[in-house]
């Protein structure tokens, strides 16, 4: 259930009666000399002193909630204060990535002190795998029904709140004419210049799907599946490959000091983000197509105050919220209601990922990267 | 006085406990999990490791730089701290906060500090095209010099630190005493002096490789995931795959190697010592 405004600061509402009788006013008008009433008034404010933390406390209902460290500059910027205003709590955001998420509420899955998870799809399935997800339905969260097809996954499990695009970032200093295809990363020039997520890395995995299509020259919903292929293709990228990061910040960080070139697999929000901040970075869409990297959210089974964590699920749902978190993400929105900004991509290929291919995959991916990719 | 020995050692109650409890207790619920199994306790996990070329890799990249990082703190912090220990008033004062204020400085700071510096166009490259000894910038970023580099410089402290104060209790005199026997100055160093500092020597070798060989902050940011250590499987065997048991495992065969190449270390000095 969404939690009304009234009814968030349940303490605010016990705060007046107590006031009332406390008996201060009372007290004011009596005099010095103890009597029933006046000992009655003590009591009330004694009770009321000594109930205050508690009320207090009660004012400030704090949630936590998991997501991409990356993500904490929008969160604190648009949605925090707002969030924190409407509903008068606390939200604490803790960024890191969305498999360390995962961990935490796997180990703390007896007493959760996550409230909601903002993590990537296919870490989503392992959750829910593990039965660490609540669902959400339309009546907790009614922004639901107003999501396109496709974002609401597993009965509810989780939805997508943003889906940001995958594409190209370039140092726009260094390259004046922008990469316009995939394979640009195999040319001579870009030698110990391209960098690209790791596997570890929710973003690196679509890129084992477009070396697949780059090497095999196949449909990408033929080629997806020949991780052969795949490999075959990051082994003739090694000698341009400066490092695969972990650390998205670490990337463009290289990327707009003129270390690396270009970083292949680079995620708009993060790339669009640093061109709007005035760094030297540029985001294209190759002509081979974009991916999808839907940003999932979901609240945590028996995390504390749930109603506050529905309730900040459905606002994230909402084309209110989305249309502030859109244009500095610059991802899709997923509500119907809320507004496409322009420069997105458009005309060009998105391809979708077979999440769950991924999941079963993953780890064995990770282990022949390591093999074949070491230095 | 026997009674007051044994009420001094109750001193060390708190930190024995603190210890047991932070430090002992977990690590031996990590090596539990490495020898236990679905039907109990096993070897299999270690015997799997083993069996996998790819793991002799990680060790031996483990172990090579850890080795390096040593070897380079040593060279380089074994005259320093003589320089330390000789050096008076306000230069002793200035050389000492040049060591231990970068300690005040957080190892990712440094490591991404060390980032700029081991770029193409970093200081390191452009200083040695200017002398001439590359003819073109080169990267020392993402590669194991580079990585070399970076971790000596984080760890050099922990060298220079235990061969200065051993040193500064040896007497200068005894230097001059063997050049007045005529011992020349080869001789003095191999037979008085580094005999003298090898407690302190081992101590620095302990110190710098325990710090070197379980290290993952800085190999992530300055040679990346292509590179695999002890450290950084472990790290991601717990935080990313969720392979808790190839965490324990590479968590164990680390402490284990740790352990014997520091106790190896001090057995060495203690013959080397009694030799000389």
């Amino acid at each position: 259930m969404v939690l009304p405004l009234s009814d968030a600061a349940t303490g605010g509402t016990r705060i007046a009666p107590l006031l009332e009788e406390s008996g201060d006013i009372e007290m004011s008008q009596l005099g010095p000399v103890l009597n029933r009433r006046r000992f009655a008034a003590a009591l009330g404010a004694g009770t009321f002193v000594l109930a205050s933390p508690g009320i207090v406390r009660a004012q400030t209902r704090e949630i936590v909630i998991g997501g991409a460290a990356s993500h904490k500059p929008w969160f604190e910027t648009h949605i925090q204060a707002a969030f924190e205003r409407k509903f008068r709590c606390r939200l604490t955001f803790e960024g890191t990535r969305s498999l360390v998420n995962l961990e935490k509420m796997q180990k703390n899955k007896d007493r959760p002190y996550i409230s909601v998870v903002q993590m990537d799809d296919p870490v989503m399935i392992l959750a829910v795998r593990e039965g660490l997800l609540e669902p959400i339905t339309a009546t907790k969260a009614p922004n639901l029904a107003r999501l396109k097809p496709g974002t609401v996954h597993m009965d509810g499990m989780w939805a997508n709140y943003l889906q940001p695009w995958q594409g190209i970032a370039f140092n726009s200093n260094v390259l004046r004419t922008p990469p316009a295809s995939w394979n640009d990363m195999f040319e001579g020039r870009f030698r110990s210049r391209i960098i690209v997520p790791s596997l570890q890395n929710t973003e690196g995995l679509p890129n084992i799907f477009m070396m697949a299509h780059l090497v095999t020259g196949k449909p990408m919903a033929e080629a997806y599946k020949d991780i052969d292929a795949a490999f075959a293709g990051f082994r003739r990228l090694k000698p341009n490959l400066l490092t695969a990061y972990s650390q998205m910040p670490q990337a463009f960080s290289l990327m707009e000091q003129g270390e690396a070139h270009m970083i292949v697999g680079a995620l708009s929000s993060f790339g669009m983000q640093r061109r709007l901040d005035g760094a030297p970075v540029g985001m294209v869409a190759p002509r081979e197509g974009i991916f999808p990297v839907p940003s999932g959210i979901a609240v945590v089974k028996g995390g504390p105050h749930q109603d506050l964590a529905f309730a900040y699920v459905n606002e994230l749902l909402g084309a209110e919220v989305q249309n502030r978190i859109v244009p500095p993400t610059f991802a899709l929105p997923t509500n119907l209601d809320a507004t496409i900004p322009p420069g997105m991509p458009s005309g060009v290929t998105v391809h979708p990922i077979d999440w769950a291919f991924v999941a079963e995959n993953r780890a064995a991916w990770v282990q022949r990267w390591d093999r074949e990719m070491a230095l | 006085m026997k009674r007051d020995r044994s009420l001094i050692g109750w001193l060390a109650a708190p930190a024995v406990i603190y210890l047991v409890l932070v430090y002992a207790l977990p690590l031996l619920w990590l090596l539990a999990r490495s020898i236990t199994g679905p039907e109990g306790i096993t070897f299999a996990l270690f015997r799997d490791f083993f069996a996998d070329p790819f793991s002799w890799r990680v060790i031996g990249n483990t172990m090579r730089i850890a080795g390096l990082v040593t070897l380079v703190c040593l060279l380089v912090g074994y005259p320093v701290a003589f320089a330390l220990a000789r050096a008076k008033g306000m230069r002793q004062v200035v050389l000492l906060a040049a060591i231990i204020l970068p300690l005040s400085v957080g190892v990712v700071v440094k490591a991404f500090a060390w980032q700029v510096v081991l770029r193409r166009d970093g200081v390191v490259s452009q200083f040695l095209v200017g002398i001439g000894v590359w003819s073109e910038p080169q990267r020392l970023l993402f590669t194991e010099t580079g990585l070399v580099i970076g971790a000596a410089n984080v760890f050099l402290p922990f060298m220079i630190l235990p061969i200065y104060s051993v040193v500064k209790l040896i007497d200068p005199r005894l230097m001059e005493a063997g050049a007045t026997l005529g011992v020349g100055p080869l001789r003095r160093f191999f037979r008085i002096l580094l005999p003298l500092t090898l407690p302190g020597v081992v101590s620095g070798i302990a110190f710098v490789f325990s710090l070197a060989v379980s290290m993952f902050v800085i190999p992530s940011l300055l040679i990346g995931d292509r590179f695999q250590t002890l450290a950084t499987l472990t790290g991601r065997s717990f935080l990313l795959m969720r392979n808790e048991a190839l965490g324990s495992v590479t968590a164990t065969v680390l402490l284990v190697l740790a352990v014997m190449i520091v106790l190896l270390s001090s057995l060495l000095a203690r013959r080397a010592a009694r030799f000389s």
